[in-house]
């Protein structure tokens, strides 16, 4: 086995826990030769001073560095040299190591040792009995886990690092706390307990500060959000970076964030020993309890120690300290050299430009009217609850704003609230004047509950407000682009209505907060951004995109030695490409239209503005480009002016009243008695409870993942179910009965035939030479036991996938075979808790539907299969082609899809193989659906030998699969024509939902055709469009004709490369929309889909050319966006009600026309005329649908 | 234009017959109608791609064909035995970051970001010939026209036309030619007109030309980590390319220039009792096989931090297609007797053609050696296909077709098991399906069950160089750690010094030249020079 452990009397692990930024020292015999090991992390500095030979720690010291590394370096060095004696003397070496060291190894005379390395070196010689190691930085996560290597013996490390597309970091939880708004001496005193855990989403910093906000605006407390997210945090970590491996024990716990809050030590150590438990890992003897999961009193160390016993490794005259002063003269002299090609011109040219653009678009301050002594302003008040502030506007009834207040979000939205009234208050009072709110209108993410607990008149989607802000103002426009903080919003207008929109999804989100973020951490009020970014002479350039990524390259920059300006240039100038490129994807803006407006609270910051300014006006030189002169306060001018629209015509506002709303009391409680139980994912919801002076009360519930949460008890749930039921009659959604219908059993199989019966249609042709020999045959039956033996077999399949496509033909194929419809056991619907349950074992990062699939194979491990009633088989084909909707030219299947049995396989099986410990076989065989001869071939060779079936038998059971699967079909068809004739009768509009079949999953959908239903549409899907070449024939009449297709469900005129079924499908759905009059589009996509982001443009030319209202919903993932979702929901259905009441126009008008023709056609033939006949248009070709609406 | 017009109102099929002045009467009345309630006429204007690419026989001589997207010897060497053809080619530069951000800004967003880097390389390309040299639109279109590969089963890389179209349409390059050479031999889509003719002499010089142009790469990557000389091996590369180039253009002179090549490498000062750790580079075709920031510039990198990098030639690439339709044409021949027909072919044809792939494997194959052995490649093996589908099928099941299919698995069993890399890199662009999405899931199992591989998957955004090699250097510092530890072993077991070595070499420079190969014991080539100098010197 290993090497012993070598002895450590003063190792580091037992020196005493220094003060974070004192430095300590130990005398030094004079004359000694020392180490000096240097960890420069993304945000901290590490610096220890070592004897050689000994693992004796000197002196050590712990700093932030605020992106000033070498500075700090500097400090720290300067410090131990003037407290440890010799160490600037000859023969001191010096290693460096973390991920900002690199550049400072050459002045410094250093070695550079990668810090993972040096992590592992240091715990090797410290904790010889340590199998496993979570760190975790600023911005790196690295997981190592130590293996006995069977056939060396040697202990040998495995070693895992995160990639950039993560956020187990501690930059995460930076920025999350500036959210919750906690201070850090108080983080550091929160531990675990047992709080109810909220849903976080910690793949991406981004995701997870989305849904911190989302809580804090929901009034959860900050503790509870702290210890979800470190939850989230360990989660993610343990299922991804340690890509299904087990953390054995014992385990150290190293880094910052660690070290510093208690909370996420204790989640670490919840998640860890749950592994243990699940996977059954024996803990070693003798050790205690406490000692098996341990942050070391040094973890801040680790790393800086490793890199110095590194050195015993290299030459002894290798890495000599050149000294403090050599460090100085890089500082001063040597970065300067080193920016390369990585930077552009700077914001402005010239000092004159600058003027100019200054002259034109800087704001001038508000100036809130007087108001008359003695007066009783009349007003409406608008509010706009944003992800990081709430803004106030008063309005008095002609549309001029009194006054507005902003403010921070400090946590609950209604302690926000209750302050800004009071303050706007106050401020008509100080002129002896008096306040009466006519109207209250709010809008944002904090809407609802404003709406809930002060009884706003309206509560608008913010979207909307914000086009009738700027409409108000600027009159017609063609583009409105508001720059939040955490979302981008482009609306794009006709004729002062919503012509379409986009909006940032959670990949491009997050580039306001991010501006103000980075002028926090240079020291630097957000109100000063501009004034340092214009004094840049160059600006770097960053890659646009994800804020993570941004974020990440403004460190790699500045350690580059950019400075504090040219950083915040560079940034300002990359988010006009995040708008144009990223999130509205139209390269050539000119298109577009040239009346532009720009409002949302980063347009307050002038570098922003110049930035978008100057990249519109490159692309369009005559573009008139305004500043909305309350850019922040754009929403809730929009909200009251919403306001005073309805309450003018109700003719009263329900708002409970300024002296109310001021003192309204409120309380948050979420635990055990407000959890929702009406299913098993057991949501954690918050209930905030008001009160006014006047005694009314009111209860807004948040943090469910259904519609069933929004309801405290069973009355009030059956009243609920009552209503769904109503709407789903009147509002048909095909989502959920498709997701209902390809799971059922039912299909009425036919009897296997009796053994002899003869086998219909040709026997196969024999003879190496090809000649056919003809051979009457008889059907060839299994034996009586193995076919009683099959009715005894359980067979658990995953409800993923492919299996969403060929479920009807699973079902029948084994049905037929004997196994009943009992044994069949498909997993459940995927859902959060499932998701959170089984998902930590797999080593890869693919799209949500391939990811959730381990979660399945957990589900039927755990839940469907027990010692009493076991599953003999899971079953999860590769299916490299499947049963699609284009027929078999199109039918092959994406990689993932395929892959993912095989990838379940080694996740299932690497450490501890879980099928073999329950006694199931997991079946991954292929099966082709695309060749008939290899699908009979694939399955009578995967379920010959398993369930003893012949060769005829497997025949007679794919026959009645293909027959059970064409049911499905006809049936969902069905159901899609019944509809779609409907909505083409009532001339209303229906929205088709463009997915791939397993995006139905109701755990994958999150709701979105819910929604669409609860906003007054039914919702149609893609398999229900029926594919009768006959009844598809009006919609396709003229491509046919023209030659461009050759048949209603050929795609070769818009994608003549197509190849694969789903996105091929989608891309027809698509078509069809184009030429249904009364169809709108939601194009659901899941993150890292490879095989629709080529239909993105596709989609988007097909439905924009014919004019058809959609909304793309890309990048769909575990998390439940829930906030920007039902923006872009409430955004479409607003277009979608405008685009109605044209269609009811248009729709009338047709049947004028067709009416009047009629009457002239029978005028005329009354007149009787007897010349040659010529085609003239029937009255059905004059119907609405294919017409132009 | 791609989308259609409003069709103006008219006749449909199917129209009830009407006496001739009743309809035009009837037609009057309802364009006048149609008119008062302000209805447009006709059916929505609908979207058609448009799709440009005839190329005629008479054209060709007027018209450059643009070649890109792999290492600068594939590119050159394929353009150079393609214009023996009488095309005119050019070959695009190596993409970069530039490139790349051409392509964000104008390719559908998610896509992989090999189809940035090349669809953003032709862009920058015809920008230029536009902007720089002045040349219209119409001019290029007419002039000059693109040639890229498709193909890979079921993944994006099948899919980068319609990236070419639509960035090509963004940037105002309407109606510039894109031809697709489709992998899979029987389904060429070269264009309308013939222009770009697809017969069997085509497709043996392009098999030559990259062929050749694995030989330099591999002697490339073998020599310059040893060179004493820095910037010595490059200059070799680039006088050999040259021959070569000559030799393929003129199509005479090839085994002379193999020798010459032979010559140039053999004169490369080296020293190869440097220790160095083995890393193989696989992954994604297009992110494994690029040198410019497509894999952020991976292999030089490597070479930096003291490595030697084996790269993966093409050759074993293309053997892998051709495997498939054969692998496929022989196990339907094999289910004939007992399942019918799948193929409307007699099954003795099926099998004629199936020896016919075998053959034409077996002629590349051998071309590649002797190419080699000429060349002063020595000791390097093409895999065997089908063994590395067998092994790797109870990971990976050979029925999965996308990408790189199941090679990147079969890869790194061989490496572990003969020993002849001290660490795997797989890269491969962010969300690669077959690749990160499947392969990687199945590797973590093979390494559990290996750990002395070092494996590391590394996913390339087209930025965020920085993580990339931090995650690179933590891997290769254990790497190197094998090495130093194979060639202390190997010093030990022969009783020798560094200084008796480097005597040894001295009294016999045969053994220290660039293309002398030790026999292979330890994956660190020092190591087994160490191991044979210390067998010579015991006989």
């Amino acid at each position: 086995m290993g090497s012993a452990p070598p002895r450590a009397p003063h190792s580091l692990a037992r020196v005493q826990k220094q003060t974070v930024g004192t430095g300590t020292a130990v005398p030094a015999a004079r004359g000694d030769s020392l180490q000096i090991g240097i960890d420069v992390g993304s945000t901290t500095v590490k610096l220890v001073v070592v004897r050689p030979g000994t693992p004796q720690v000197l002196w050590q010291a712990y700093e932030r560095h605020h992106a000033h590394q070498p500075e700090r370096v500097l400090e720290l060095l300067e410090r131990a040299e003037a407290e440890v004696p010799g160490l600037a003397a000859p023969g001191t070496r010096v290693f460096v190591t973390g991920s900002g060291a690199h550049p400072l190894a050459e002045p410094l005379g250093a070695r550079f040792v990668q810090e993972v390395n040096a992590v592992t070196l240091a715990v090797e010689r410290l904790h010889p009995d340590v199998m496993s190691v979570a760190e975790l930085g600023g911005q790196d996560a690295k997981i190592i886990l130590f293996r006995w290597n069977q056939r060396t013996g040697e202990r040998q490390a495995w070693t895992s690092m995160n990639d950039r597309c993560a956020s187990g970091t501690g930059a995460t939880i930076d920025k999350c706390l500036l959210k919750i708004g906690m201070p850090a001496e108080d983080v550091q005193r929160v531990h675990l307990s047992d709080r109810p855990m909220h849903h976080i989403a910690a793949k991406c910093g981004v995701f997870a500060e989305m849904d911190v906000v989302n809580l804090t605006k929901t009034g959860v407390p900050a503790e509870e959000i702290l210890c979800s997210l470190g939850d989230a945090i360990v989660q993610q970590n343990l299922s991804v970076l340690a890509r299904g491996n087990t953390l054995k024990p014992r385990v150290l716990l190293l880094g910052g964030p660690m070290f510093y809050f208690p909370f996420l030590q204790e989640c670490w150590r919840r998640r860890i020993e749950e592994t243990w438990h699940d996977r059954g890992i024996a803990l070693p003897k003798g050790v205690a309890p406490e000692r098996l999961i341990e942050v070391p009193d040094n973890a801040l160390f680790y790393a800086a120690y490793g890199a110095v016993i590194y050195g015993e490794r290299i030459a002894e005259e290798d890495a000599p300290y050149r000294g403090s002063a050599a460090l100085r003269a890089f500082i001063q002299a040597g970065r300067q050299a080193r920016f390369g090609s990585r930077a552009g011109p700077p914001l402005a040219a010239d000092a004159d430009e600058l003027a100019a653009f200054r002259a034109a678009y800087t704001i001038p301050p508000f100036e809130p009217p007087r108001l008359a002594a003695g007066s009783t302003v009349r007003a409406a008040l608008g509010v706009d609850g944003g992800s990081t502030s709430t803004k106030a506007v008063l309005m008095d009834e002609d549309g001029r704003i009194l006054n507005k207040a902003y403010r921070l979000s400090k946590g609950n939205p209604i302690q926000d609230v209750k302050e800004l009234l009071a303050e706007l208050k106050a401020h008509v009072e100080e002129q002896d004047a008096a306040l009466e709110v006519t109207a209250f209108g709010a809008t944002g993410y904090a809407a609802g509950v404003l709406e809930n607990a002060l009884r706003a008149d309206v509560n608008v989607v913010e979207t909307v407000a914000h086009m009738q802000s700027a409409v108000n103002l600027f009159g017609e426009m063609d583009i409105i682009c508001d720059v939040g903080g955490q979302d981008i919003k482009v609306l794009f207008l006709k004729n002062g209505e919503l012509r379409s929109f986009r909006l940032s999804n959670q990949c491009s989100a997050g580039n306001g907060m991010l501006l103000q973020a980075t002028a926090e951490q240079f020291g630097v009020g957000v109100s000063d951004y501009a004034e340092h970014a214009f004094q840049a002479r160059l600006a770097p350039r960053f890659s646009y995109g994800c804020a993570v990524f941004l974020d990440s390259d403004r460190v790699n920059l500045q350690r580059e030695g950019f400075g504090r300006e040219e950083l915040m240039a560079g940034l300002a100038m990359v988010l006009p490409k995040n708008i144009w490129q990223y999130i509205v994807q139209v390269p050539r803006i000119d298109g577009l239209g040239r009346r532009y407006v720009l409002q949302g609270g980063t347009q307050y910051n002038l570098a922003a503005v110049k930035a978008q300014v100057d990249y519109i006006r490159e692309r369009v030189p005559d573009a008139q480009v305004h500043l909305h002169p309350h850019p922040g306060e754009a929403g809730a001018i929009g909200a009251a002016m919403e306001a005073l629209r309805v309450v003018r015509q109700r003719g009263h506002s329900t708002f409970v009243g300024l002296e109310q709303a001021i003192a309204i009391t409120y309380a948050t409680r979420t635990d055990e008695s407000t959890r929702c139980g009406f299913c098993t994912n057991r949501c954690p919801r918050t209930y905030i409870t008001t009160r006014t002076p006047d005694g009314s009360e009111a209860i807004y519930i948040s943090g469910f993942s259904c519609e069933r949460g929004t309801v405290p008890d069973v009355e009030a749930l059956k009243a609920f179910n009552r209503e769904q039921r109503e709407r789903a009659r009147r509002l048909p959604n095909l989502a959920a009965e498709e997701a209902r219908r390809v799971f059922a059993s039912g299909f009425p199989v036919e009897p296997l035939p009796e053994p002899g019966a003869p086998v219909q249609g040709a026997a196969p042709p024999r003879g190496w030479l090809g000649r056919a020999r003809l051979r009457k045959r008889r059907f060839v039956r299994s034996g009586a036991a193995t076919q009683a033996a099959r009715a005894e077999v359980r067979i658990g399949m995953p409800r993923v996938l492919d299996m969403w496509s060929t479920a009807p033909f699973w079902r029948a194929y084994f049905e037929t075979l004997g196994v009943p419809a009992r044994n069949l056991v498909f997993s459940r619907e995927s859902g959060e808790r499932m998701f959170a349950d089984g998902a930590k074992y797999g080593a890869v990062d693919p799209c949500y539907p391939g990811k959730v699939a381990q979660a399945h194979i957990h589900d039927l491990l755990t839940h469907h299969h027990s010692p009493q009633r076991p599953l003999r088989y899971i079953y999860f084909p590769t299916m490299p082609s499947t049963l699609g909707a284009m027929g078999s030219d199109i039918g092959l299947s994406c990689p993932v899809v395929t892959g993912t049995p095989n990838v379940i396989k080694a996740a299932f099986t690497k450490e501890v193989d879980f099928f073999a410990a329950r006694g199931i076989e997991y079946v991954d065989a292929a099966v082709n659906f695309g060749v008939p001869v290899l699908q009979r071939a694939h399955l009578h060779a995967t379920w010959g030998p398993r369930l003893g079936i012949t060769r005829d038998e497997n025949e007679f059971a794919i026959e009645q699969g293909l027959r059970a699967q064409a049911a499905c079909e006809a049936e969902l068809q069905q159901r899609g024509r019944e509809v779609l004739e409907s909505i083409e009768r009532e001339g209303r509009f229906g929205v088709l939902l463009l997915s791939r079949p397993y995006h139905l999953d109701s755990g994958l959908i999150h709701g979105v055709p819910e929604t669409l239903q609860e906003l007054g549409y039914p919702v149609i899907t893609l398999r229900s469009i029926p594919r009768d070449p006959a009844w598809l024939e009006r919609f396709f009449r003229e491509d046919l004709a023209a030659g461009r297709i050759t048949h209603p469900l050929d795609i070769r005129d818009v994608w003549p490369e197509a190849h694969t079924a789903n996105s091929a499908h989608k891309v027809w759905g698509a078509k069809f929309a184009a030429r249904h009059a009364h169809l709108a589009v939601v194009d659901l996509s899941s993150f890292k889909c490879g095989h629709d982001s080529p239909t993105y443009g596709l989609i988007d030319n097909i439905l924009t050319t014919a004019n058809v209202p959609y909304l793309a919903l890309h990048d769909l993932d575990a998390n439940r966006p829930t906030g920007t979702l039902r923006i872009r929901l409430r955004t479409f259905a607003h277009a979608l009600r405008v685009r109605e009441e044209q269609l009811a126009e248009h729709t009338r008008k047709e049947r004028e026309l067709a009416e009047r023709l009629r009457r002239k056609r029978e005028e005329l033939l009354a007149g009787g005329r007897d010349d040659a006949p010529v085609g003239v248009p029937p009255l059905a070709a004059l119907q609405p649908a294919g017409g132009q609406p | 234009m791609s989308a259609i017009p409003p069709r103006e109102g008219g006749a449909a099929p199917g129209a009830t017959e009407l006496p001739r002045p009743v309809a035009a009467e009837l037609q009057a009345f309802e364009t006048t109608e149609r008119e008062r309630l302000g209805l447009p006429a006709g059916q929505r204007a609908q979207w058609v791609e448009a799709v440009h690419t005839a190329f005629t026989r008479s054209q060709r001589d007027t018209t450059t064909v643009l070649l890109a997207g792999l290492t600068e010897a594939h590119d050159h060497l394929l353009a150079a035995a393609v214009r023996r053809l009488g095309y005119r080619i050019e070959v695009l530069p190596t993409p970069d970051e530039e490139a790349f951000q051409q392509g964000k800004a104008y390719c559908d967003r998610a896509m992989c970001n090999p189809a940035y880097f090349t669809v953003g390389n032709l862009l920058r390309y015809l920008q230029r010939l536009r902007d720089e040299q002045g040349l219209s639109v119409a001019e290029i279109n007419r002039r000059y026209l693109c040639v890229t590969a498709a193909g890979c089963g079921p993944c994006r890389f099948g899919l980068y036309i319609n990236e070419y179209r639509k960035a090509l349409r963004e940037v105002g390059f309407e109606g510039f030619r894109v031809l697709l050479f489709n992998q899979t031999i029987d389904d060429q889509q070269m264009g309308e007109g013939g222009g770009l003719e697809v017969n069997a002499k085509f497709l043996i010089q392009v098999l030559r030309g990259l062929i050749l142009a694995d030989i330099v790469n591999l002697l490339k990557y073998r020599t310059r980590p040893y060179e004493r000389v820095p910037g010595a091996t490059d200059a070799a590369v680039t006088r050999s390319r040259a021959v070569l180039m000559e030799a393929l253009e003129q199509g005479r002179g090839m085994i002379a220039a193999l020798r010459q090549v032979r010559r140039e490498f053999a004169a490369i000062p080296v020293d190869r009792t440097r220790v160095k750790p083995k890393v193989a580079l696989l992954g994604e075709i297009w992110a494994e096989t690029t040198e410019g920031d497509g894999n952020y510039r991976l292999p030089a990198f490597l070479e930096g931090e003291g490595a030697e990098v084996e790269v993966q030639p093409l050759t074993t690439w293309i053997l892998t297609l051709l495997w498939e339709p054969r692998f496929d044409l022989a196990r339907l021949a094999r289910l004939w007797p007992r399942y019918g027909k799948a193929r409307e072919e007699a099954p003795r044809r099926v099998w004629l053609k199936v020896m016919a792939a075998r053959g034409v494997e077996q002629a590349i194959r051998i071309t590649f050696y002797v190419s080699g052995w000429l060349a002063g490649l020595r000791d390097f093996r093409i895999p065997n296909i089908d063994r590395l589908a067998q092994q790797a099928h109870p990971y990976y099941d050979v029925e999965q077709r996308a990408g790189e299919m199941f090679l990147e698995v079969a890869k790194t069993m061989e490496y572990g098991d003969h020993a002849t890399a001290h660490m795997v890199l797989s890269v491969k662009p962010f969300g690669c399906m077959p690749s990160s999405g499947v392969s990687d899931g199945v590797q973590s199992l093979l390494t559990e069950r290996n750990p002395q591989t070092l494996f590391l998957p590394v996913e390339t955004t087209g930025d965020g160089a920085v993580n990339v090699y931090s995650r690179v250097q933590m891997q290769l510092f254990k790497a190197t750690d094998m090495a130093r530890r194979e060639a202390q072993q190997a010093l030990t077991a022969s009783g020798l010094t560094l200084a008796e070595v480097q005597s040894h070499l001295a009294r016999y420079p045969k053994l220290g030249n660039a293309l002398h190969r030790s026999p292979h014991r330890y994956a660190c080539n020092a190591a087994n020079l160490f191991h044979e100098i210390g067998r010579r010197l015991s006989l």
